[in-house]
């Protein structure tokens, strides 16, 4: 009897460590994506804790079913002793998810409280219309004059970009058009629907503060008809001062900087970017005449290149795009001089200087 | 002719076998009906489910275009819900909860014929609009307005008419089987001697009786919205889209429990049985089971927490809530095997899977409670995982362990061990496989209910392990027609009780004769079956078991 028993007890070593590493392998996908927003945060917090809280219930129940079915196998025509109950047992066995229940209810209703707070000074309110099957981003000023604010309406083809500084309080104001959508970005670890609410009820309202700078991808999560999957969109998070050049060139209603092979002759400066850096930090281009940049993005996160002259103003700005990819951006003339380039995804570390003689 | 020489008086009474069966009112015949029409519409809506994830498998539109996803995705989930869970767990309990009764039918033999007849016409409805201009595409959730002003085709109308039959077919059920539970029950059998599977039905049923009417009415709304210039859900017209959702969940929610509670009560059976002890605290099972009914109409919008207009705390804690009794329930099952005489026959081995499988849904569900939470994998993959743990990992296993526990009582005839073995372990694996991965597609952000999407997102190989997955469910599916086809020819007969049953079923012959019941054995515990096979010895019997063999009964 004694190595019968002995082997059983291996083999529930063998199937609980073979679950155990099992649960860790799988455990890491089973985490969200960084959370790039304050409120995303404190939402990763208690996702972590109520996974951990979850696999433990699951690993112990499940190691309780395999060893049960394992250690009581039917091995002769004896009757088990019939047990129907113990009383006792059960009060704990009802107290122990209640407790569990209450802790966990009292937690996440704290974060709900910290990461439902509207910000009482938004820095940037956008208000975000959905439609089938697309968005449009209509950014507020307080001049009161909507012929003055800037609108972004993308397409299917051409999703739309949402530009934000980091670090300030962004408030978005949910509009629909037609049937309910729900906005949508993974990395803020966050939807809220969009509906078309009768006259008179309030349009939803979401509020957040990006950490990190970064294109962040989001898309419709509320299903609303045929082209739902193509309601994409992205969030493209910069530092403040960026952002403001950002937006006061898409107000100038800057066209797209054209894109495509390079004109026969002209001067091709190679560049690329990788782990977040420039491959160079100095550049040297011919002056009064137009040259491409071929951008090569090794990066799956955006970058892009953009040229600014001693003033600060822009004199050149590249489309963002992720990588890995090149592009080629065409750049204009440029007069003789010392300029500033950089990546306005990531305006602090990826710079360097382009001189034109 | 000569036989009509020979029997004149018996041709009069004489039915072909068709006739026979399209006019019975036998509870059985009709249970049979149920669960044979509910499996033709499980393998409809299965082909559907692979054509999806066919689709998904890589991204880029291969062989569908939008539209045809959505009506995919849209017939998969009316269907499977209404047309195969429900009914198929309704068929197995009009066929056997009128036999633990020890009744010889159910209360209302001919209503119990229209429910069932209602069900083939309102699922050839619903998928009808294939033949009209496209089915409906709305999701099985059918959210206004998408489903009111922009759904034109006559395919959401179809749907209506469809599900609006398949509810009141289900309202017209319900109260026959509350009538037949309280009402004929066999001299004895008090309430708490009923078979756990009898209580969760009456649970059931109750939640059917109070749920489906809101949606059946929610249905008639749409209608008119649709087609008589109704604005119950129209904004442009002052009525509020939001109102649906909340009709729907509130009949939705309780939905869930109507799903998964009959499936409870099958794996209340079977875990017995083959441990060969009582289910540990029948009464905490029965109070856990009437506290999960109670609760489930509280909870709807936890279906809405992104909507932005419901009071969060109080759905996240009423849907927190739930899980203690659960909690009861998955102790009381696993405190069932505990000092048990486990036999690992399949039917056991469907109802260990419900019990390892429903938990992670349940453990899903409680991740889900917490709106926080919820607002990251609310309409993501992570949804459509949690709710293939609960609907199939749950409830379709607990159907394949009554299909297997109560085959033999239904034909006389064991379904083939081995065969039984093979589409378990095939269906669980490949169950896993198509689901678990998308917990984390849902947890990266890939939102449910897309026919396609961009390779950038890195959620390729998720997407083709699922689709793997989901075949290899398909494949599992073969073993258990081989198995039924070949018991019917060539199947070993195992006479009455060939699982060494508790339950008043096993008291009569299997197959039943049309009245059911020859002789009732003395009822006097929840095992009434049990307590005669072991009359002798006696310390395994409850006190009130005991008594009649004192008494000299036999």
């Amino acid at each position: 009897m004694r190595p019968l028993a002995a082997r059983f007890r291996l083999w529930t070593l063998i199937r609980a460590g073979a679950l155990l590493s099992l649960v860790l392998v799988m455990s890491g996908c089973l985490v969200p994506p960084t959370p790039e927003t304050k409120e995303a945060q404190d939402t990763f917090g208690l996702y972590l804790l109520v996974f951990v809280m979850g696999a433990i219930v699951f690993v112990g129940v499940e190691a309780w079913i395999v060893y049960s079915v394992i250690r009581y196998r039917r091995r002769d025509d004896r009757l088990p002793t019939q047990l129907h109950g113990n009383t006792f047992i059960e009060l704990i066995w009802t107290a122990i998810p209640t407790v569990i229940v209450l802790v966990l209810f009292v937690v996440s209703t704290m974060t709900l409280g910290a990461i439902d707070q509207p910000s009482k000074d938004p820095a940037v309110t956008i208000e975000v219309t959905g439609f089938q099957w697309q968005w449009t981003f209509r950014y507020l000023d307080h001049d009161n004059n909507p012929n003055n604010d800037y609108t972004v309406t993308g397409t299917t083809a051409q999703p739309p970009v949402m530009g934000l500084p980091v670090g300030q309080p962004i408030h978005l104001i949910l509009h629909s058009a037609d049937v309910i959508h729900s906005f949508f970005v993974p990395h803020f670890l966050i939807k809220r629907d969009v509906i078309p609410f009768p006259a008179g009820q309030s349009p939803n309202t979401l509020n957040f503060t990006i950490t990190n700078a970064g294109t962040y991808g989001g898309q419709c999560a509320e299903f609303c008809g045929d082209l739902h999957a193509r309601m994409t969109f992205s969030v493209l998070a910069m530092a403040p001062d960026a952002f403001q050049q950002w937006l006061a060139n898409a107000k100038a209603g800057r066209p797209p900087p054209p894109t495509g092979s390079a004109p026969p002759g002209a001067t091709v400066v190679d560049l690329s970017a990788q782990n977040i850096a420039f491959s160079t930090s100095q550049i040297e281009v011919p002056a009064g005449k137009p040259f491409v940049i071929r951008f090569n993005n090794k990066d799956s996160v955006g970058h892009n290149v953009a040229i600014f002259d001693a003033s600060g103003k822009v004199v050149y700005r590249g489309e963002i795009f992720s990588g890995p990819k090149t592009v080629d951006y065409q750049v204009p003339a440029l007069q003789p001089g010392t300029y500033h380039f950089q990546c306005d995804v990531h305006s602090t570390v990826m710079v360097g200087t382009l001189v034109a003689t | 002719m000569a036989t009509t020489t020979l029997a004149p008086r018996a041709e009069t009474y004489r039915r072909s076998w068709i006739l026979e069966w399209l006019t019975t009112v036998d509870h059985k015949k009709i249970g049979v009906m149920y669960i044979v029409n509910s499996f033709f519409f499980f393998f409809a809506a299965g082909i559907l489910a692979l054509v999806m994830r066919s689709e998904l498998a890589v991204p880029g539109l291969q062989f569908l275009d939008e539209r045809t996803y959505n009506q995919a995705f849209t017939m998969h989930g009316t269907i499977m819900i209404f047309l195969f869970v429900v009914p198929v767990l309704a068929g197995f309990a009009n066929y056997i909860v009128p036999l633990q009764l020890g009744a010889p039918d159910m209360a209302f033999p001919r209503i119990n014929a229209l429910s069932f007849w209602l069900l083939p016409v309102g699922g050839l409805l619903i998928l009808s609009g294939y033949l009209f201009g496209g089915a409906a595409a709305e999701g099985w959730t059918g959210y206004t307005p998408l489903s009111s002003a922009y759904a034109p085709g006559v395919g959401t109308d179809l749907w209506l008419i469809g599900l609006i039959l398949v509810g009141t077919a289900s309202i017209l059920g319900s109260i026959n089987f509350i009538a037949t539970i309280f009402k004929m029950r066999a001299p004895g059998m008090t309430l708490f001697r009923m078979p756990i599977f009898v209580w969760t039905m009456l649970v059931t049923m109750t939640l059917i009786l109070l749920a489906t009417p809101v949606l059946t009415a929610g249905l008639i709304a749409l209608f008119i919205d649709r087609n008589y210039g109704g604005s119950f859900f129209e904004p442009a017209a002052g009525g509020n889209p939001i109102l649906w959702q909340h009709i729907f969940w509130f009949f939705g929610h309780p939905e869930v429990y109507i799903v998964i509670l009959p499936a409870m009560g099958v794996v209340s059976e079977v875990l017995p049985v083959f441990s060969r002890k009582p289910l540990f605290g029948y009464r905490a099972f029965v109070f856990a089971t009437i506290a999960i009914g109670l609760l489930s109409f509280s909870v709807w919008a936890h279906h809405m927490f992104t909507t932005g207009v419901v009071f969060l705390p109080f759905f996240s804690f009423m849907t927190a809530l739930i899980a203690v009794p659960t909690g009861v329930k998955m102790f009381n099952w696993v405190a069932t095997l505990f000092r048990g005489s486990i036999s690992l026959t399949t039917p056991m081995l469907f109802a260990l899977g419900f019990v390892s499988m429903f938990l992670i849904g349940g453990i899903s569900g409680v991740m889900l409670a917490e709106p926080p939470i919820d607002f990251h994998l609310q309409d993501t993959y992570f949804i459509v995982a949690h709710l293939h743990y609960v609907f199939f990992g749950g409830s379709v296993m607990g159907v394949f362990a009554a299909t297997y526990y109560w085959f033999p009582k239904m034909s006389g005839r064991r379904l083939n061990e081995g065969l039984g073995k093979i589409h378990f372990w095939l269906m669980f694996i490949g169950f896993n496989l198509a689901f678990f991965p998308m917990h984390m597609l849902g947890i990266q952000g890939m939102p449910r209910r897309i026919a396609d999407y961009s390779p950038d997102a890195g959620w390729t190989l998720l997407n083709i392990i699922s689709t793997v997955g989901a075949f290899m469910i398909a494949i599992s599916i073969l073993p258990l027609l081989v198995n039924v086809v070949a018991t019917f020819i060539n199947g070993e007969r195992v006479g009455d009780d060939p699982w060494e049953g508790n339950t008043l079923e096993w008291a009569t012959s299997s197959p039943p004769p049309p009245y059911n019941f020859d002789k009732l054995p003395p009822i006097r515990s929840e095992r009434p079956v049990f307590d005669i096979r072991h009359k002798h010895d006696r310390e395994h019997l409850t006190d009130e078991a005991r008594l009649p063999a004192e008494a000299g009964e036999s």
